[in-house]
């Protein structure tokens, strides 16, 4: 039980009133000269049974009443907030609120969603607590919005359902933010989510900075967590892994493949009818689903021969979870993938073109040219979609031109120089060459994303083939997707904010590796990174919510999608676009279909140290997560009084004893 | 009466002068010195015929019933009941506890003043009047006289009498019933701070000794009632250990007690034959004294 005003509780000690009273009243006894002792003695050698426990049941009924009045008078509240979530109101009380999609699941026998429901009880419990300042960090901008009261938290477009992932770590840095720059007295921070593994990034190294942070607010900082962890059994997501559009010998004809998921808890088997809407034109085809996922490759659907670009709608019958139940996508004929190979080794340079040139399908063009380091003056940015780059690292000018390039979606390889400078390029820079390092092996390297991972039937790359005989030396904060023995980096991104740079720590010149000479997987990767580099190019594009890798929401006009989302809010919310002569399809991350939710006990630990209090709500829940109920203590009272008065309550007269 | 005229706070005039109306009868035939007005167990020359008996050779001649010689050639001799005076023994309780007084008259006061209007009463109507003061033992004795200047000693002896020490009524009484000539009117007056249970003994000697007992049971309504509010401590005006109570714990347990007491003692007075008088010291004693002469005047015992 916590208390609204637990200061009152200082009072507590009130309660021996009685036996105080009690007791000075024992002291100021009075003498009297007595002469019926006999019945005084008589009277002292009877059991005391019922008159003792009567003195008893006074004083306790007292005792009762005063505690009865303290503990109403502190406002006690009951509910799972875990012990000290009540206590004197706080000068500012942060919220944050998950608007992932996974938080739009409802709860068995309700239609409410677990953002709405968390959004309606922590209104109705914080207008209880009350605060001085109720702030709100949007999940998708991570930027605090001060409310006016809690109650515009039910009609804040910033706690309304988004498509984009939450950041967990990064609002509660927005958070640790805010306080550190308003130099917020006591707070508290509500964390209103499902804990999702993908939201909360528990691996990230960004946790123990945040503990240690917010450790040193002398003020002291009290985090709530408000979790909906219960997933809802047998939602069904739908996603579109691949467009193609392809000409047939009387037009075109458009390739989908998608996959259909399901929650763990639906293991049945069952067909799902999936939707295809293309420019108001439905078709549908039924997916047998047996197990936690279904793809339907390649799945065609004719189109006009005029029919060049457009976009389209992928949908599966409602569920429990509205959000993952559609998926758009944008189709147009595949840009050309044009590579800048920045080259100082004769040798490296033939094979990155070969690679870069060297197209995967007939139906796309493939090209590479090669410049010396100070021709970059004259390139044709707009067409590029991969820079390769094996020299120096970029200063002054160049690097200004790299940085432009690579912010609006373009994609950058390096690759170390002979001769390693100390110029840096997004805070990333080339230490020295280790030679003779004996064709190491690769020991390890991420097979789950980015441009190692695995191929789509699942098979991994034959990375730990690649034979390193020379490898430069990378400084900087880099995330390392393969690694060679000795934990030396053998490639690794340095992110932006736009996506990222790939830095490649040998080069494919057949002295310093195997690349060259045992090309797949220096192949793959370089079209992969060429295919996400030609994808900004195009015509349409494919965006994740809440990434706009260099587009700009401002030119954005809604063709599909939400219709309540502000024209600010485009890029969080799934639909499609047209900025300009371009259509963009935005949808929910990959890593929001069936997510799992984080243990228990890794979300203890992520808090480890700092004043945390978590309560476990579902959605849809009704009843209240915190109530006052003085009115209990004070009825406690009235019946403690009244039972006083009732055993204090003198025996009926009896007859007067006169003369027989 | 009053040969020195001096006034004694236990005596009232106007109370006396309205008692004077009230005779004081004996329950049972008295023995007493001189004719009177009370039931002798003697046959005597009143005018209330008693029997007849055969003459027997020494009787006087002159109370021979001729006319019964006339009708039945028999000699009878005609009896005539006797009418004697009564010895009234006053049993003044003089105990420490008989000072005790919640609405500013003290038991012995009242004492006094019963005693005193009982020996005015009784001397009046030619009785004679003795005192007894009992504590530890007989303390002071004054032997039932019938003359006039024998009250006003009686009256010093009341005035004199203080109360202190522990009560030892019991063995005072059983004292009494031994010393007091047989058929007396014995009046007690006293709190009788005693066990019931040993009263019956000396009850029953009284009895057992022909005397005519009233018993004047002085109670303090405070004693009755018990009505304190503050914790207490009693002392114990005979010397006894204090106590301290706290009046709310203990009322009820007290209350036990004295109903067990004055259940006990009804009990024993009724199965000793005495004439036994509760009287709360609040209440008036004129009142008190009326109830009793007019209780005696219907009990008013046979020979």
């Amino acid at each position: 039980m916590s208390f609204l005003q637990p200061f009152l509780l200082a009072a507590l000690p009130l309660i021996a009133l009685p036996i105080v009273i009690h007791l000075i009243n024992q002291r100021r006894y009075q003498t009297v000269r007595w002469a019926a002792m006999m019945f005084l003695l008589a009277a002292n050698k009877m059991s005391r049974g019922y008159a003792r426990l009567r003195q008893y049941l006074i004083m306790a009924a007292r005792m009762l009443a005063i505690a009865g009045l303290i503990f109403a008078i502190s406002r006690p509240l009951t509910g799972g907030w875990l012990g000290r979530a009540g206590g004197s109101r706080p000068e500012t009380t942060i919220l944050l609120m998950d608007r992932s999609p996974s938080m739009q699941e409802s709860g068995r026998g309700t239609g409410e969603s677990k953002l709405e429901t968390g959004r309606k009880q922590l209104a109705a419990t914080l207008k209880t607590l009350g605060s001085a300042r109720w702030v709100l960090i949007e999940s998708n901008t991570n930027k605090p919005r001060e409310l006016e009261s809690i109650d515009a938290l039910l009609n804040s477009p910033g706690a309304e359902p988004a498509s984009a992932a939450s950041d967990i770590p990064g609002m509660l840095m927005a958070a640790h933010d805010y306080i550190k720059a308003n130099k917020s007295g006591r707070t508290e921070i509500w964390i209103c989510s499902d804990i999702r593994e993908n939201d909360w990034n528990a691996d990230g190294g960004r946790w123990q900075t945040l503990r240690d942070a917010f450790l040193e607010f002398p003020q002291g900082v009290r985090l709530h967590l408000l979790a909906y962890p219960k997933p809802a059994p047998g939602n069904r997501s739908v996603r579109v892994t691949e467009v193609r559009r392809q000409k047939t010998g009387d037009g075109a004809e458009l390739l989908v493949s998608l996959s259909v998921g399901r929650e763990a808890g639906g293991e049945t088997k069952e067909s799902v009818p999936v939707q295809f809407e293309i420019d108001g034109a439905r078709s549908e085809v039924a997916v047998e689903l047996n197990g936690p996922r279904a793809d339907l490759k390649d799945y065609r659907i004719p189109l006009g021969k005029a029919r060049e670009r457009g976009w389209g709608r992928v949908s599966i019958p409602a569920d429990a979870n509205l959000a993952d139940n559609d998926y758009w996508f944008t189709f147009s004929p595949p840009s050309p993938r044009h590579a800048l190979i920045v080259a100082e080794d004769p040798q490296a340079a033939p094979a990155l073109q070969l690679a870069a040139s060297i197209a995967p399908d007939p139906a796309l063009q493939c090209s590479a040219d090669v410049i010396a380091p100070d021709g970059l003056a004259t390139v044709e940015w707009e067409k590029v979609a991969l820079l390769m780059w094996q020299a120096p690292l970029p200063e002054g000018e160049s690097a200004k031109a790299v940085r432009a390039f690579m912010d609006r979606g373009g994609q950058a390889i390096f690759f170390p120089p002979k001769t390693p400078t100390k110029a840096e390029f997004l805070r990333a820079s080339w230490t020295e060459w280790v030679h003779g390092t004996a064709e190491a092996a690769v020991e390890s390297w991420r097979g789950d994303q980015d441009l190692l991972a695995n191929t789509q039937s699942g098979t991994a790359l034959p990375v730990g083939q690649l034979q390193v005989r020379n490898a430069c030396g990378l400084s900087g904060e880099f995330t390392p997707l393969a690694v060679l023995k000795g934990n030396a980096p053998l490639l690794a991104r340095v992110a932006t904010t736009t996506g990222g740079a790939y830095f490649c720590a040998t080069t494919p010149s057949p002295g310093d590796s195997s690349l060259a000479t045992n090309g797949v997987v220096f192949y793959v990767l370089v079209q992969r990174a060429l295919a996400a580099g030609a994808a900004v190019l195009g015509s349409t594009r494919q965006l994740v919510a809440g990434e706009t890798s260099g587009e700009n929401p401002a030119r954005w006009k809604r063709l599909a999608g939400m219709e309540q989302a502000v024209s600010s809010d485009y890029p969080i919310h799934g639909g499609v676009y047209q900025s300009g002569e371009r259509l963009l399809a935005v949808n929910r991350p990959a890593a929001e279909d069936g997510a799992p939710a984080l243990a228990d006990r890794r979300v203890a630990g992520l808090f480890k140290g700092l004043d945390f209090s978590r309560v476990d709500d579902s959605a849809g829940s009704s009843g209240s997560l915190i109530q006052e109920v003085w009115r209990l203590f004070l009825a406690a009272m009235m019946v403690a009084m009244m039972a006083e008065a009732g055993l204090c309550m003198p025996k009926p007269a009896r007859p007067s004893r006169t003369a027989s | 009466m009053f040969s020195d005229r001096r006034p004694r706070s236990f005596l009232e005039p106007l109370v006396l002068s309205r008692l004077a109306n009230f005779p004081l009868f004996a329950r049972k035939p008295m023995l007493g010195n001189v004719s009177g007005r009370h039931p002798s167990p003697h046959r005597g020359s009143s005018v209330e015929f008693a029997e007849y008996r055969k003459y027997v050779p020494g009787d006087d001649l002159r109370r021979l019933d001729w006319r019964a010689y006339g009708r039945s050639d028999k000699h009878f001799i005609k009896e005539f009941e006797a009418d004697t005076n009564l010895r009234c023994c006053l049993v003044l309780d003089t105990s420490g506890s008989m000072e005790f007084g919640s609405g500013g008259v003290t038991k012995i006061e009242y004492a006094r003043k019963i005693a005193a209007a009982l020996g005015h009463l009784a001397l009046q109507q030619g009785d004679a009047i003795g005192l007894s003061c009992v504590a530890k033992g007989v303390v002071r004795s004054l032997p039932p006289r019938r003359n006039p200047a024998h009250l006003s000693t009686m009256f010093d002896l009341l005035e004199q009498a203080k109360p202190q020490g522990e009560t030892r009524l019991v063995p005072a009484l059983h004292e009494l019933a031994e010393t007091i000539r047989q058929r007396a009117l014995i009046v007690i007056i006293s709190d009788l701070f005693v066990e019931p249970e040993e009263l019956r003994g000396c009850f029953e000697h009284l009895r057992f000794r022909r005397h005519d007992v009233a018993i004047f049971h002085l109670l303090d309504p405070r004693e009755l009632n018990f009505n304190f509010r503050r914790p207490m401590r009693f002392l114990d005006m005979e010397g006894g250990p204090s106590i301290f109570a706290e009046p709310n714990e203990i009322a009820d347990r007290y209350q036990k007690a004295l109903g067990g007491y004055l259940e006990g003692l009804k009990q024993v007075v009724l199965e000793s034959g005495m004439d036994y008088h509760r009287v709360s010291i609040d209440e008036d004693y004129e009142q008190v004294l009326i109830r009793f002469l007019v209780g005696r005047t219907r009990a008013k015992g046979g020979r």
